[in-house]
């Protein structure tokens, strides 16, 4: 037999009535600091501090393993060395394993790390020196963040802003595990109760927010210019939200949040989530980047890189406003945005071309392994509206940024 | 029975749960068709290994999202198990309503009133006995983060068994629900 819901809940409450008892309770610490942290008044600061302390963390973790070890790791010995033992091959073998016979001849334009371009140079340099060390960093943060309970805190502060753009508090919290990797944050937005929430949530993720391997390359490539691109996506991702929720058909409920006390983590929880994230990450990023180190490499030692510059120049210049010496960028950009950002020719552009250049790589398509989630989690249809959005976007923000280029004279 | 489920409400702790009863080897799995991940792992079960997953957190067995919906279809799929119901000890109502669907659906449960601890400091105080004989059905008090009650539980999953909710309800007066409908 099979009660209904009043039924059911009838029971529960003669059973209840029979073995619970509610003494009077005496709210103590831990419910006054769960307490103020969602005020506004003082939870606004708190959470402040709570992402400069995230992204403090972020950076001087990354940089200590990064230029603290790595860089010297693979620019001093790992990359000579190579450059030395394999001298013997064949142009195209050492231009695919190692890299440009040119570059290391002259003795490096800039980082060796990044001028040598090959898949056992660059190729390994990139994910293992930088991005692993990023993406653990903010994994782990985000774990602790998830155990102790402060999310649903920070959504419920963060809701009066986010529902102007039709999206609720909530989220934020697949944008903030975004930020660790694209992959999980889609998945993330499974609590979202309508298509139109979790499309709108999955369009502006794939879209606007860069992932922990890019965020980690930008760290190392252009660390004075992370403020201003994270300020125009944060622009972008407002702005187009705002506009998706009036175009776009469908409602957006309210969603019930559960605010579970504060809790201290446990060690070993937080530890084995970052670790499968981590695992995770190292099997699907790890092979693409060298993929994409494969397929430049190949283009260059053919030729063909230089001739799909030169085809792409006219457009390239035109909308963006960026120079032909960016082609590498975008063929890869689809594989692995972080690849993206380390290819850019940033010797031979202006501070401002370099930052137009890392916001767009952003916007530009998801990298393979998202878009790869986007084919389970949503329709045909919106797919094909998201792609329609990506395109939208990425020529509007191109020629934005491009005319604010010109007014400025930069 | 060779496998084990673990189910329960979202925040009552039980990712910390399965990870003590689950020890060290756990694979992230996929539930096939879509994006929701689970975990599984192996417990030693009388000397025997099974299989212990750890189902979506759910509210309900009416699903209302997509991870809900998952947790529904991974319950329905699974005949010959045990299902581990893990309720916050300071919320009883709640997780007692998840649990009494599951046993309607006859499958034999055993409860957890985890975040014991909390509730014993937010003076919430459950009779564990009492409980136990209405329900039919083992009741063990547990803290996850410390391993508390994690013997009694597992040395008690063999008296789990499948009850009829019938008895539940003769156990507390009768269904009065009509009356004051």
């Amino acid at each position: 037999m099979k009660l209904t819901i009043d039924q059911r809940w009838d029971l529960v409450d003669r059973i209840a009535k029979e073995t619970v008892e509610v003494g009077t309770y005496k709210p103590g610490l831990r419910d006054a600091v769960a307490d103020a942290t969602v005020r506004p008044a003082i939870g606004i600061p708190f959470a402040i501090a709570v992402l400069y302390g995230f992204w403090t963390f972020f950076g001087e973790f990354a940089g200590l393993f990064t230029d603290g070890f790595f860089v010297r790791i693979f620019g001093t010995h790992w990359i000579p060395f190579l450059g030395e033992k394999l001298a013997g091959l064949p142009d195209w073998a050492f231009t695919i394993l190692v890299g440009d016979r040119a570059v290391f001849a002259e003795g490096f334009g800039g980082d060796p790390c990044f001028a040598a371009g090959g898949i056992l140079t660059t190729g390994l340099f990139m994910p293992f020196g930088i991005v692993l060390w990023a993406v653990l960093a903010l994994f782990l943060m985000l774990a602790v963040l998830e155990d102790t309970g402060y999310l649903p805190r920070l959504a419920s502060l963060v809701d009066s802003v986010l529902h102007k753009i039709g999206l609720h508090g909530f989220a934020i919290v697949p944008t903030l595990v975004s930020l660790g990797c694209n992959v999980p944050g889609v998945t993330a937005c499974r609590p979202l109760e309508t298509r139109k929430q979790r499309f709108m949530m999955i369009a502006l993720l794939g879209v606007f927010v860069p992932c922990g391997a890019q965020i980690g390359m930008m760290e190392e490539l252009v660390p004075e210019l992370i403020g201003w691109v994270f300020l125009t996506l944060a622009i972008g991702y407002l702005g187009f939200g705002w506009v998706l929720n009036k175009v776009w058909p469908g409602e957006s409920p309210e969603i019930l949040m559960d605010m579970p006390p504060y809790q201290a983590p446990v060690w070993s929880n937080v530890l084995r989530k970052t670790w499968n994230r981590t695992r995770h990450f190292l099997f699907v990023a790890v092979p693409f980047v060298l993929l994409g180190c494969l397929i430049v490499m190949v283009l260059y030692a053919t030729g063909a890189m230089d001739a799909l510059a030169s085809a792409l120049q006219p457009f390239l210049m035109a909308v963006f406003g960026v120079p032909a010496e960016a082609t590498p960028s975008l063929v890869v950009g689809f594989l692995r945005k972080d690849l993206a950002i380390g290819l850019l020719p940033i010797e031979a552009m202006t501070t401002y071309q370099v930052f137009k250049s890392v916001v767009l790589l952003t916007i530009y398509f998801p990298c393979l392994a998202t878009f790869a989630m986007l084919l389970r989690e949503l329709n045909w249809k919106e797919i094909l509206y998201t792609l329609g959005f990506l395109v939208v976007t990425i020529l509007v923000f191109g020629s934005i940024l491009n005319l604010i280029g010109m007014a400025g004279g930069w | 029975m060779n496998k084990v489920l673990l189910m329960g409400q979202a925040n009552v702790g039980k990712s910390v749960f399965f990870n003590r009863l689950a020890g060290a080897n756990v694979t992230v799995s996929n539930y096939p068709g879509t994006s929701v991940d689970f975990d599984k792992g192996r417990m030693l079960l009388e000397g025997k290994h099974v299989d212990l997953i750890d189902v979506p957190g759910t509210f309900s067995l009416q699903p209302k999202d997509r991870a809900e919906e998952v947790a529904v279809k991974m319950l329905e799929q699974e005949k010959d198990t045990v299902v581990i119901c893990v309720i916050d000890a300071s919320k009883v109502e709640r997780g007692l309503y998840l649990a009494l669907e599951i046993i309607e659906r006859g499958y034999p449960v055993i409860v957890a009133l985890n975040m014991w601890d909390t509730a014993k400091n937010a003076k919430v105080k459950t009779d564990v006995k009492k409980l136990e004989q209405i329900l039919g059905v083992p009741v063990v008090p547990t803290v996850a983060t410390t391993s508390e009650g994690f013997k009694e539980l597992v040395s008690r999953m063999r008296e789990a068994a499948p009850v009829a909710i019938e008895e539940i309800t003769k156990s507390v007066g009768g269904d009065k629900s009509e009356t004051h409908n």
